[in-house]
């Protein structure tokens, strides 16, 4: 099954965007994009902080919805997800 | 009106539009590309989920501030100093709901609408800062 995964702004800037990419069943949250992420160190650091958690001003979706930060890891990913990691909103 | 575009509008046939039956104040708010030393500004939307936002917000403002017209036009790409950002209309009886109704729908897509500004310079370029951490509005 596959996810597709959108990084906007400075997260889009080094990892990509609409990146689609399979997973198994039961894959969650945070592992996949843990797992994303590392393609590149600079993208990696950018979302999670030296423990491998998800800095704290990041912002998680699935499918147009908030994730919690504490609820990601336990948060399964489905075929046809659309995932979203960004920055802090500045709109307006 | 609510949209995403690359396109400016006619500022001036939306407030036209707005003045509907009982209307007794128009607001307009009209958030432009300061000149902060910039060459450009580059603006970048999660666009599906941020016009879902701006409808809802619409329909709060609608609601908690008894407004009779709303439009919200938030622009992306590339803009130059001076060009519009953003613009919000806003109809109601009285200038108080006027007033109100766009100042909570600025401070809302603010606070928590996903859309993001790059400011280029000649040395490259920066993320705007956004005011609120975790697209949540900051307190005190």
């Amino acid at each position: 099954m596959s996810v597709k995964i959108r990084f906007f702004a400075r997260f889009r800037e080094l990892l990509g965007s609409d990146i689609m990419t399979d997973v198994a069943a039961g894959t969650m949250f945070t592992p996949l994009i843990t797992t994303v992420a590392k393609k590149n160190p600079e993208g990696y650091t950018a979302i999670f902080d030296e423990k491998g958690a998800f800095r704290e001003f990041v912002i998680l979706m699935k499918n147009g919805k908030r994730i919690e930060i504490a609820d990601a890891a336990k948060t399964p990913v489905v075929d046809g997800d659309e995932i979203a990691v960004f920055p802090p909103v500045a709109g307006g | 009106m609510i949209s995403i575009q690359t396109d400016d509008v006619d500022i001036g046939a939306l407030i036209i539009a707005a003045k509907k039956h009982g209307t007794g104040a128009v607001v307009v708010f009209d958030g432009v590309v300061r000149d902060d030393d910039i060459t450009e500004m580059e603006l970048e939307a999660y666009e599906d989920v941020a016009t879902q936002e701006l409808v809802k917000l619409a329909t709060t403002a609608t609601e908690q501030f008894r407004l009779l017209h709303v439009d919200i036009i938030h622009r992306i790409g590339r803009l130059a100093v001076g060009e519009n950002i953003l613009i919000i209309v806003v109809a109601a009886g009285h200038r108080g709901e006027a007033y109100a109704g766009s100042r909570f729908i600025i401070e809302a897509i603010k606070a928590g609408v996903p859309i993001w500004k790059k400011e280029l310079t000649k040395d490259g370029g920066r993320w705007v800062t956004g005011e609120h951490g975790h697209g949540k509005p900051k307190t005190g």
